[in-house]
């Protein structure tokens, strides 16, 4: 305390023995070299060398972005990781300097120092990131990439027609193009999790002869306890429940199937291209496990129909009671989903038919888990032209 | 000790209290300052984004 008192002393008082001109000097030379230096260690922290000396652990993201066209092409311009990753304004520079504190911290308590760490952590990661894209509507690309620049005749067609409305409002690039440097992170697998926290897991015990629907595409089996499957059961389907054992229900399918091949996969209904059920070779070979009724010609494709009812054994969990909540998780998926693209169309505006090539079409530039993406599609079919009219 | 020698031992004392001092800025108050104050600005400009701001550039 004594040595802060007499130095406070010291230093409010003109300086007696340190003349003006060596004072003026020191400060001169102390701000040119905290400014270089300062200035250098930033653009230090600011080279991929620096970056991947901590991201070759799991080398991931570096090696992912040598199959891409920012590791070569046939301009010569390679982006480096800071070039996407780190603002080139100053301040912002900064913020995101001590932003990657975390990624410190991270590297001593080695979050992501294997390769099954990473994977497991890059979903979040990646939201992170594309959190922080959206944020500055893409900046980062742009300072390579302008729309104005952009040679809209040479483009795809889709090119042409996504990217000049894009350019109109001047839209951040990573809304549509994820995944441009790295593999994008896996989403199949979770098994929608945002849909299950909306429509729950379903009731614990069943009545029988009650329908019921799958909240997610669910796996068929041949006996309450056998594991071999029978085929696989879709989304938001209408089962009815015949009866329980354990912790699987014997569930009663109907619908209709073209008679080609082993016709093995269930539709909604005569000349509606929507997924009831997809059974394996063995169930449609094995004698009684399909049951063939009444046929029909659809005479726009000259196919045959028929109806069809089946019984198999499905999980217990994941079916739920009622129809609606799986609508409106579709309907606000599909709405926030598509509409970051272009203007989403009218559900009723396509048949059943046709909803499928043109949601496919879509969803290329969607993140979409692929229970969330047959869900989405059965909505668009189940409310299209072909139901709404005849609703009318 | 005479007058003249305390004098001296006080002016020498007092011109290593100035060196001293100087030495304190230079090697320890005005870097602490100047990381206090980048490190500030960009937790400032941190804090803005992190509530949804946007920061111009
Ligand atoms: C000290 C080692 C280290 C250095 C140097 C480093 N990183 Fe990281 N980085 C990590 C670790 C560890 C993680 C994982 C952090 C976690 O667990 O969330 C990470 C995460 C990331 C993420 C994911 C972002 C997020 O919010 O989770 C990005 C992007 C990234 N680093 C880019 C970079 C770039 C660009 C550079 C060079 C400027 C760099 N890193 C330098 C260790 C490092
Ligand atoms: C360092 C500058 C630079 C940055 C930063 C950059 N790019 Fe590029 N990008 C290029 C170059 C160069 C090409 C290749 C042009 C060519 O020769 O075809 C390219 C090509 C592309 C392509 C065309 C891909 C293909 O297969 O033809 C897309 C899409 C693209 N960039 C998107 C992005 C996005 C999104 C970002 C931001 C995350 C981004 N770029 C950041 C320089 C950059
Ligand atoms: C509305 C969605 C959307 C946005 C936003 C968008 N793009 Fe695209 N972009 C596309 C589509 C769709 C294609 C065509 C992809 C294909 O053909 O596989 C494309 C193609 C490209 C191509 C390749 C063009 C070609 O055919 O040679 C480049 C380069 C590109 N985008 C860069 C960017 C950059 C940079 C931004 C941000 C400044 C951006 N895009 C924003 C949708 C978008
Ligand atoms: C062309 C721009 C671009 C370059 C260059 C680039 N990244 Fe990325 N990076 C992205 C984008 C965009 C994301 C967001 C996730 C996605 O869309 O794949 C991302 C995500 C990440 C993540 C989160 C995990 C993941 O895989 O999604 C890490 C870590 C990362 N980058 C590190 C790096 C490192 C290290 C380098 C340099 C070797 C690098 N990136 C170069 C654009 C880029």
């Amino acid at each position: 305390m004594k040595y802060f008192k007499d130095l406070w002393q010291t230093l409010n008082k003109p300086a007696k023995y340190l003349t003006l001109g060596s004072i003026s000097l020191t400060a001169f030379i102390m701000g040119i070299i905290f400014w270089g230096g300062f200035n250098t260690a930033l653009e230090a922290t600011n080279t991929e060398e620096f970056c991947i000396s901590c991201h070759s652990m799991e080398s991931k993201p570096y090696q992912e972005l040598q199959a891409t066209v920012h590791w070569s092409n046939n301009s010569g311009v390679r982006a480096t990781c800071p070039d996407c990753h780190v603002p080139h304004s100053w301040g912002r520079k900064i913020a995101r300097k001590m932003e990657a504190s975390s990624d410190v911290w991270g590297w001593l308590f080695q979050t992501v120092n294997t390769s099954e760490k990473f994977e497991d952590k890059r979903l979040e990661m990646a939201s992170r990131e594309w959190a922080r894209f959206e944020r500055d509507d893409s900046l980062a690309c742009k300072n390579c990439h302008n729309y104005n620049s952009m040679k809209w005749e040479t483009m795809s067609k889709l090119a042409q027609k996504q990217m000049k409305s894009a350019a109109e409002r001047d839209q951040s690039c990573v809304d549509c193009h994820k995944g441009i440097a790295h593999t994008l992170p896996e989403m199949g697998t979770a098994r929608a999790p945002q849909l299950i926290a909306e429509v729950g897991t379903g009731p614990s015990s069943f009545t029988n002869e009650q329908p019921y629907f799958s909240a997610l595409t669910k796996p068929l089996y041949f006996s309450p306890t056998g594991d071999v499957q029978a085929g696989t059961l879709n989304v938001a389907t209408k089962v009815t429940v015949l009866a329980s054992e354990g912790d699987r229900v014997k569930v009663a399918i109907d619908g209709w199937r073209k008679k080609v091949g082993l016709g093995r996969v269930i539709y909604f209904d005569f000349g509606i291209n929507m997924l009831t059920a997809q059974l394996s070779k063995e169930a449609a070979k094995t004698d009684g496990i399909i049951n063939g009724f009444e046929e029909k010609e659809d005479t726009m494709t000259g196919l045959k129909w028929q109806r069809v009812e089946t019984e198999l054994w499905t999980d217990a969990e994941y079916l739920i009671t009622e129809q609606k909540p799986l609508w409106d998780y579709a309907r606000t998926t599909f709405r926030t989903s598509c509409s970051v693209c272009h203007t989403q169309p009218d559900e009723a505006h396509f048949d059943a038919n046709t909803w499928p090539g043109m949601f496919q079409g879509m969803i290329a530039f969607v993140n979409m888990d692929d229970d969330t993406q047959a869900l989405v599609q059965k909505y668009l079919q189940q409310h299209s032209s072909t139901f709404v009219k005849e609703a009318h | 000790m005479t007058t003249k020698q305390l004098h001296k031992t006080t002016e020498s004392q007092s011109k290593l209290k100035e060196f001293k001092a100087l030495g304190f800025i230079i090697v320890v108050l005005f870097p602490a300052l100047c990381v206090a104050a980048i490190g500030g600005y960009g937790l400032i400009i941190w804090l803005i984004q992190a509530m949804g701001g946007i920061v111009p550039h």
